[in-house]
């Protein structure tokens, strides 16, 4: 090019070949130092991203699996005539300085993304998992940030305003708490649409016009791209945050699934990050397109021709419609008050060509804007810990106490106070909620749902299960192990509410501080390892993800980074969901079995985080017998042996089986047979949260069949279920309503 | 009357939300159901007289702008003289949760010949959306079409935060002699005066309540179970389809 480049130009590139946009950091080559005993190891990566996350979902070749990596979101099938699509998004920098505005618009991104895919998926489900610090404590807070409290108020009620107004139910999520969010929260928000499988592929043909729907134009937003790949200082401005409105975007998904239906466009994007320049960009990527910027809809006269290119402004989708269907869609806007206004026509000159009143403000090769990035090599460096396994003997009649400070703290405590926020049931398909038995007052493993109503067939046997594994502190340990940790709770999660893991696909969120640290870019390369190996273990493909960098605050000298925290989502199909197993005791006199090792170290604990800081002892989860065990269990579910089911996660085994309590049947256990069998102490068997565990309630008639079938498998038998009480042998005996109280924080306020 | 496959209109304004599953429950008990956008009757492309039912479903109509429902209440309002027609042809009507906040603020419950509000749904007591399963009962001795022949205690789900019932005492005075308050919590959730879930107009062919019968249509949506294939739900749409056949 022999002139030099305009001001849209410019921004076009920056925000097409951000962060953000192109993941590019993940994508770089990484050479990777490794030192474990003083021994030094380099391995070399060309594309990290196609070396591990691709890599197993290549390597496993799902059959189910319909669209991976290449749309806005990830699709597999649900059934002969649908798919499910599943795309969880982070927004953590907006959520930092604006909670509200961050949360909501991030929740309305996301669904927009489950519209954009294919030619667009039908909404149903709403996830959000948050990392915050503790809103409870006091923290030593520079001026111009914003309090935990705040922080935590604001996004949950983001999230609930967007999700409950535009109608799609908030059914699962995860919410932990570690001081180490206090500057910068994460704030990940999902979506799962449902699809006809013929509405997968997009086509865009020269002569289509350039069609947007929804929201207009205005200054909101604009960088929201690059600024979302930079530290937040005390400076940043919130004007980088755009404004959210649900009903608008009501009325954008009313519009596409009527417009859907009748074959109207032949491809359809959102427009997110980046704004128009990435959405027309992204569709024109293999013709060319001319766009006329003075027939964008604006909402402020006062804006300059690379700010309407740019402009972040919610709740626009861009529809590409061949001529001859242009009427009947302006009919199908008008009837919904929906705004829509035509930018411009799709060409096949190669080129994308962007005019303001005939005046040509930008002229740029699609080739060039789409392949033209230039590739960093970074440098990783990781050194293994150094553990230890120390922790104070406790008399047993002191662990009662300790008990009711773990079972209290925020990230076991019921999470009541912000689910019944959230509208579960809008659709009335969601067959478990965050809660389960009668009285609502046991936690649930993953959501399940059965989409009928949107299927229209209400002999349906079939639904699909929800679950995450997310955890703060491991990732604190050990990368690598908080990746296995994460993938292994969202299985167990999603077996024992009985779906097929044969079937199931996750999605991976890495969310990281400043990638040019070679430290931090250590810690990110061995999640991302860790997350690779056990996909393929467990032969559970990724269909999609995002990550996200630079999650650290500077002030003055001093750089406050998060951990690189890893978020699996898991999707899997239900066979029959009538025969969903819930984790709430069922009656009384049943035996208890927990399944799974029990293994050394507190490290990650919450009991440690409370009573013994410096123990950062983890064992690796044993994964060489898991998927066996898993799937035995899943078959003793089909035999009707085991009739409730919990996984243990945080606060350790003792807040898992008293959770399972809540419903109103209690239980009375000893835990001396683990003690024995697995080597491990009794703090250890009561509040460690390694290995991977689950609790069943088996039906006493079959007692015999489900040891015979657990031959060979780790499990102990612990005791049987009561009535009204939670009793451990010799450590304590109370009242269900007593632990319940203090796990739904009665007496405290929020 | 006698209709055999009586049709139904799912009345949406931007911003509904539970008009599938209204419009699912209703052609299952055996309407012939539509789900139509205000904008098409405001036109007068289509004529709500056509319909021997109405729903206007739950949601955020117009984001609940000004007050929940209000915005909807004033374009239903430009169709008044239909809508008072198909009332005193004593065809049913029902409003869920902002459509009960719409039928409150057209004036069309607590009923009022000049279609006044008389009442309102505020704020609930904890000040934010809550959504939950609540026990409930019907008043038996109420004439609401809708609620009959349901006996026994209930739960259904509720979600919003403007439910709380409230209106002056001479107004509840005669929402209870008349037996006007045809669904009483058990468990309130949001402070409603007199515990009242949902209210009938006299004659008892209008419903508006806030709990989503739509919700608890299956069984197997219900918390903990409930092996029967229909729920409580269905037999508030039932009892309209054999009110109309009958």
């Amino acid at each position: 090019m022999k002139r030099n480049p305009t001001r849209t130009e410019i921004e076009t590139i920056a925000q097409t070949w951000s962060e953000h946009c192109k993941h590019k950091t993940f994508n770089s080559p990484v050479e990777l130092s490794l030192i474990k005993n003083g021994k030094r190891k380099i391995i070399r990566f060309k594309n990290l991203f196609k070396e591990t996350i691709v890599y197993a979902t290549e390597k496993l070749n799902k059959k189910y699996c319909l669209s991976v990596f290449k749309d806005n979101a990830g699709i597999i099938e649900f059934d002969k005539n649908y798919g499910l699509c599943f795309k969880v998004e982070t927004h953590n920098h907006p959520s930092a300085i604006e909670p509200y505005g961050g949360a909501e618009t991030g929740v309305g991104g996301v669904i927009r993304d489950i519209l954009g895919v294919g030619l667009g998926a039908k909404p149903i489900l709403n996830t959000d998992n948050f990392c915050f610090a503790y809103p409870n404590k006091k923290y030593n807070l520079k001026k111009s940030f914003l309090t935990p409290h705040k922080i935590v108020n604001g996004v949950v009620e983001g999230v609930r305003d967007y999700g409950n107004k535009v109608g799609i139910p908030t059914v699962c999520g995860s919410v932990s708490f570690d001081d180490c969010y206090f500057y910068n929260p994460l704030v990940y928000v999902g979506c799962v649409g449902i699809i006809p499988k013929d509405c997968i592929e997009k086509k865009v043909e020269p002569g289509s016009f350039v069609f947007v729907i929804g929201g207009l134009t205005g200054k909101d937003g604009i960088g929201g791209a690059t600024f979302s790949s930079a530290d937040i200082t005390e400076d940043t401005s919130s004007s980088h945050v755009q404004i959210g409105n649900a009903i608008v975007e009501k009325k954008v998904i009313d519009v596409i699934l009527e417009a859907r239906d009748e074959k109207l466009y032949t491809a359809i994007t959102d427009c997110g990050a980046g704004g128009f320049s990435s959405a027309v960009g992204e569709l024109a990527k293999d013709c060319g397109v001319c766009v006329n910027l003075e027939k964008v809809l604006l909402k402020d006269k006062e804006i300059k021709p690379w700010q309407i290119w740019l402009s972040e402004s919610q709740e626009r989708m861009v529809l590409v419609v061949p001529p001859k269907n242009i009427d009947r869609l302006i009919e199908i806007c008008k009837k919904n008050d929906c705004n829509y206004y035509i930018i411009g026509e799709f060409t096949n000159d190669g080129k994308l060509t962007v005019k303001y009143n005939n005046y040509t403000v930008c002229d740029i090769d699609m080739e060039f804007l789409h392949k033209g990035i230039i590739k960093i090599k970074r440098k990783a460096i990781y050194k293994y810990p150094s553990m230890k396994n120390s922790f104070k003997k406790i008399k047993k009649s002191d662990i009662y106490d300790r008990f009711k400070s773990v079972i209290s703290d925020l990230n076991v405590a019921s999470k009541r106070w912000i689910i019944e926020q959230y509208d579960h049931e809008v659709i009335g398909q969601s067959v478990l909620k965050p809660f389960c038995s009668k009285n609502q007052s046991v936690p649930t493993d993953a959501c399940v749902i059965w989409p009928s109503q949107c299927i229209g067939d209400f002999n349906l046997e079939k639904g699909f299960a929800v679950s995450h594994g997310i955890n703060p502190r491991i990732a604190k340990i050990s990368p690598y192990d908080m990746a296995f940790y994460c993938i292994d709770e969202a299985v167990r999660n999603i077996i024992c509410v009985g779906a097929d893991i044969k079937r199931a696909a996750m999605l991976d969120n890495f969310c990281s501080a400043n990638p040019n640290k070679k430290t931090i870019m250590g810690e990110f390369v061995m999640a991302a390892l860790g997350a690779r190996d056990l996909a393929i273990k467990y032969s559970i493909p990724f269909i999609s993800g995002k990550d996200s960098f630079y999650n650290q605050t500077r002030i003055g000298r001093k750089e406050y980074s998060i951990p690189t925290t890893l978020l699996i989502s898991m999707i899997a199909p239900i066979e029959n969901v009538r025969k969903i197993i819930t984790s709430d005791f069922k009656s009384e006199n049943n035996p208890i079995y927990v399944i799974g090792r029990f293994l050394k170290g507190l490290g990650g604990s919450i009991y440690s985080y409370i009573f013994e800081k410096r123990n950062n002892f983890i064992t690796s989860i044993d994964v060489s017998q898991n998927l066996k065990v898993y799937e035995r269990v899943k078959k003793a579910m089909d035999l009707g042996y085991i009739i409730s089911a919990h996984d243990v996660s945080d606060g350790g085994f003792v807040c898992a089986i008293s959770e399972m309590s809540f419903g109103g049947i209690g239980f009375n256990v000893k835990i001396d047979d683990i003690v024995k069998k697995y080597n491990v102490s009794d703090i250890e068997v009561l509040f460690g949260e390694c290995g991977s565990k689950i609790i069943v309630e088996v039906d006493k008639n079959f007692q015999k069949d489900f040891e015979n079938l657990f031959k060979g498998i780790p499990f102990v038998k612990i005791g049987y279920t009561i009535k009204d009480r939670i009793v451990f042998n010799d450590i304590f005996d109370v009242s269900i309503e007593e632990v319940r109280d203090l796990w739904e924080l009665k007496g405290l306020k929020h | 009357m006698g209709i055999k496959r009586p049709k139904a209109l799912i009345l949406r304004a931007s911003g509904t939300n539970c008009d599938l599953e209204t419009k699912n429950a209703f052609d299952i008990v055996g309407f012939h159901s539509e789900i139509v956008h205000i904008n098409e009757f405001i036109s007068r492309k289509k004529s709500i007289l056509d319909y021997d039912a109405i729903a206007i479903p739950g949601g955020f109509s117009y984001g609940d702008d000004i007050s929940a429902g209000k915005i909807f209440a004033i374009r239903i309002k430009s169709l008044k003289e239909d809508f008072k027609k198909f009332i005193e042809d004593k065809r049913p009507l029902i409003g869920i949760c902002n459509g009960f906040q719409v039928l409150v603020k057209t004036g069309f419950l607590p009923e009022d010949p000049s279609y006044r509000q008389r009442a309102t749904l505020y704020l609930n007591d904890c000040g934010h959306f809550v959504c939950k399963w609540v026990k409930m009962r019907i008043n038996k001795k109420s004439k609401c079409i809708w609620t009959q022949k349901i006996d026994c205690d209930f739960y259904l789900p509720v979600a919003h935060g403007e439910g709380k019932f409230i209106a002056p005492k001479n107004i509840l005075d005669y929402i209870s002699k008349n037996n006007m308050d045809a669904i009483k919590y058990i468990e309130n959730p949001n402070g409603s005066i007199n515990d009242i879930a949902g209210i009938t107009n006299e004659y008892g062919n209008v419903l508006g309540l806030m709990p989503h019968p739509e919700r608890a249509f299956f069984g197997i949506l219900k918390p903990g179970f409930y092996d029967k294939k229909y729920y409580i739900g269905y037999e508030f749409f039932r009892n309209a389809r054999d009110y109309l056949r009958f």
